[in-house]
């Protein structure tokens, strides 16, 4: 699972090196338009769907990967 | 830069991938002017129809204000916008289609005069989705997108496809053959009245087709043959077969003998004065499609479809790749005429001849407010998400913003309206006192949704001034690059401020508060509170 997200995030703020401290704070990429064709294809990804709510916590790869798991 | 776009709605997840920059939402007053090309991608935004449609109804002029300010061979390419019924939150209203048409017929036609413009027919990607599929409500909320984001894969396949479209060349003149190609059958085998044209299949799509070719020519496309044939049986047969759409008028040249047709398409190149690769040859025998392509590789040859009855198909292809109206080549037969009328429409049409105009027309409202309990949790957000006009870029949450307060930080909040409607908070300014008389601007910050209306500088100068009736007589500032602020680099510059140093990313300022700064009346009605 957690490479899973990280596949996605990898391909949305095409960076190959992102790992699992990710954050908005320290990726660059990862601003408002990255994160929303990230929620995008991570609901894909894991045929999920996010809440406004929790959209607005994910900011983080650990809060992502805690929303997901909520979910599944 | 690949591509400019004007656009009213959050657009970039579409153009992912694509070397392309933004307009403000709704702005037209600033662009790039290098990018190799510019396009117009407004969507109809939900809301109470009747105030969409009005909101529409302005569209056109705004094109119309593009189209004058950029040089005549940098192409434009519009999108039409799409009758979204579907989007809005109440009924579908009468007027608001109207509005919509009447955009669609209005820069076809303004198209049709310009050769830079190009009209892309956007129903071609939206007619394939239904209503659930277009819109997802919940990134429209988050994130003002009109247009599903999970489209955005198949967007970008579309685009290209178009993209490729409209980088072909119109093509002028279709070879044609004769037996098989343009009627059934073989004309020295089943005679003038035995060859298939007519009433019943397949007679009957050999019909359509040559009526829908004889439409092409008339668009100004040239019609010539290249048939293997007795000469006198086919001037016999366009004479005499009572069914025959295409006769000798409706072509250019022909070459009908019995020699290579590489030969005979060389001269009919020769002598319509036309280059090969001006040229679509279409015929049923792929022999001759082979010979073409291998002696020939300039002239378009197209795969000839097998049964007559996909012809018509056949023909939309044709169109679609070689004749296309994308490309409105200002040869065409009959334009001038058009040219002038739609010259004058414009002229009586557009009431902006100019940016001011433009900007006096909106009606812009800017409130100044200072923090209080109901802005800090809007102040502290913006902080943190605002990049671009962003020139320090300091991030903050709210119980820094207490902080700062405490520190007798000034934090002043701008919300904007314009005549269609309330952008809300989008601007803040946090000044630092340094000293009795000095203050430094600790952040300053606008969302890209109100940028390049002049707001930043009217919003900056209403501040200074303010500052200045308080007795304060210097002003310091910095900006801080980022990798997304660049827009502002030289904003202090154009605002009058010195620049006193400049070390790795950081550059410093000052000014000197003296007279009141001019704040333009016509465009902004400014309230302070």
């Amino acid at each position: 699972m957690e490479e899973r997200i990280l596949k996605v995030m990898r391909a949305v703020f095409d960076d190959t090196t992102i790992g699992e401290a990710c954050s908005q704070s320290n990726c660059e990429a990862w601003d408002s338009l990255h994160h929303l064709v990230l929620i995008s294809d991570l609901e894909d990804e894991f045929h999920v769907e996010f809440e406004p709510e929790e959209i607005a916590q994910m900011q983080d790869f650990k809060t992502v990967k805690e929303v997901i798991q909520s979910k599944l | 830069m690949k591509y400019f776009i004007f656009r009213n709605q959050t657009v970039e997840p579409l153009w992912a991938g694509c070397d392309a920059a933004f307009s403000g939402y709704g702005d037209i007053s600033c662009f790039d002017r290098e990018a190799e090309r510019l396009v117009w991608f407004y969507m109809v935004p939900p809301g109470v129809a009747t105030q969409v449609a009005d909101e529409v109804e302005t569209y056109f002029e705004k094109l119309q204000l593009v189209g004058r300010q950029i040089p005549d061979e940098r192409p434009l390419i519009v999108f039409t916008l799409v009758s979204t019924a579907n989007t809005l939150i109440v009924q579908n209203d009468r007027k608001l289609l109207q509005a919509i048409d009447e955009f669609n017929h209005r820069v076809t036609d303004w198209a049709s005069g310009k050769p830079n413009v190009k009209v892309v027919d956007f129903h071609d990607f939206t007619s394939r989705f239904d209503k659930g599929q277009l819109i997802n409500w919940k990134f429209y909320f988050i994130s003002q997108m009109v247009l599903n984001p999970k489209l955005a894969g198949e967007f970008g396949i579309w685009w290209r496809r178009k993209e490729r479209e409209l980088d072909l060349e119109r093509k002028k003149c279709l070879v044609l053959d004769l037996d098989n190609t343009l009627w059934g059958g073989v004309l020295v085998e089943e005679g003038v009245t035995g060859i298939l044209i007519g009433d019943d299949y397949p007679g009957k799509a050999f019909l359509y087709w040559q009526q829908a070719l004889l439409t092409l020519s008339k668009s100004g496309v040239i019609l010539t043959v290249c048939s293997k044939n007795n000469e006198a049986d086919v001037l016999e047969a366009w004479n005499r077969n009572p069914f025959m759409v295409l006769k000798k008028e409706h072509f250019a040249a022909w070459r009908i003998n019995w020699r290579d047709k590489a030969t005979n398409i060389q001269e009919l190149a020769t002598e319509l004065n036309i280059g090969l690769d001006s040229m679509v040859f279409v015929d049923d025998n792929p022999a001759e499609r082979e010979l073409i392509r291998q002696t020939m590789p300039m002239v378009e040859v197209p795969e000839f479809p097998k049964r007559p009855y996909e012809l018509m198909s056949f023909y939309d292809h044709l169109v679609e790749h070689y004749f296309s109206i994308y490309t409105v080549t200002g040869e065409d037969l009959n334009k001038t005429e058009q040219y002038k009328q739609n010259a004058q429409r414009a002229a009586a049409q557009s009431t902006f001849t100019n940016i001011d105009d433009y900007l006096s027309s909106l009606g812009m409202k800017l409130t100044i407010m200072p923090l209080d309990e109901f802005n800090l949790p809007r102040a502290a957000q913006m902080t943190q998400k605002t990049n671009q006009f962003n020139l320090t870029t300091h991030r903050y949450s709210e119980s820094d913003i207490r902080q700062l307060v405490a520190e007798r930080c000034l934090v002043y909040c701008l919300s904007v309206s314009d005549r269609f409607g309330d952008s809300g908070i989008t601007g803040e300014i946090i000044l630092r006192p340094c000293g009795d008389k000095t203050m430094e601007i600790d952040t300053l910050l606008l969302s890209c949704r109100i940028l390049g209306k002049g707001i930043e500088a009217a919003f900056v100068d209403t501040i200074l001034n303010r500052l200045a009736d308080n007795g304060i007589t210097t002003i310091k500032a910095t900006y801080i690059k980022t990798p997304k602020n660049a827009l502002v680099a030289d904003f202090y510059d154009r605002m009058g401020f010195t620049l006193i140093g400049k070390k790795d990313d950081t550059k410093q300022y000052i000014l000197a508060l003296g007279e009141k700064r001019t704040i333009k009346k016509d465009f902004y009605d400014v309230t302070i509170k």
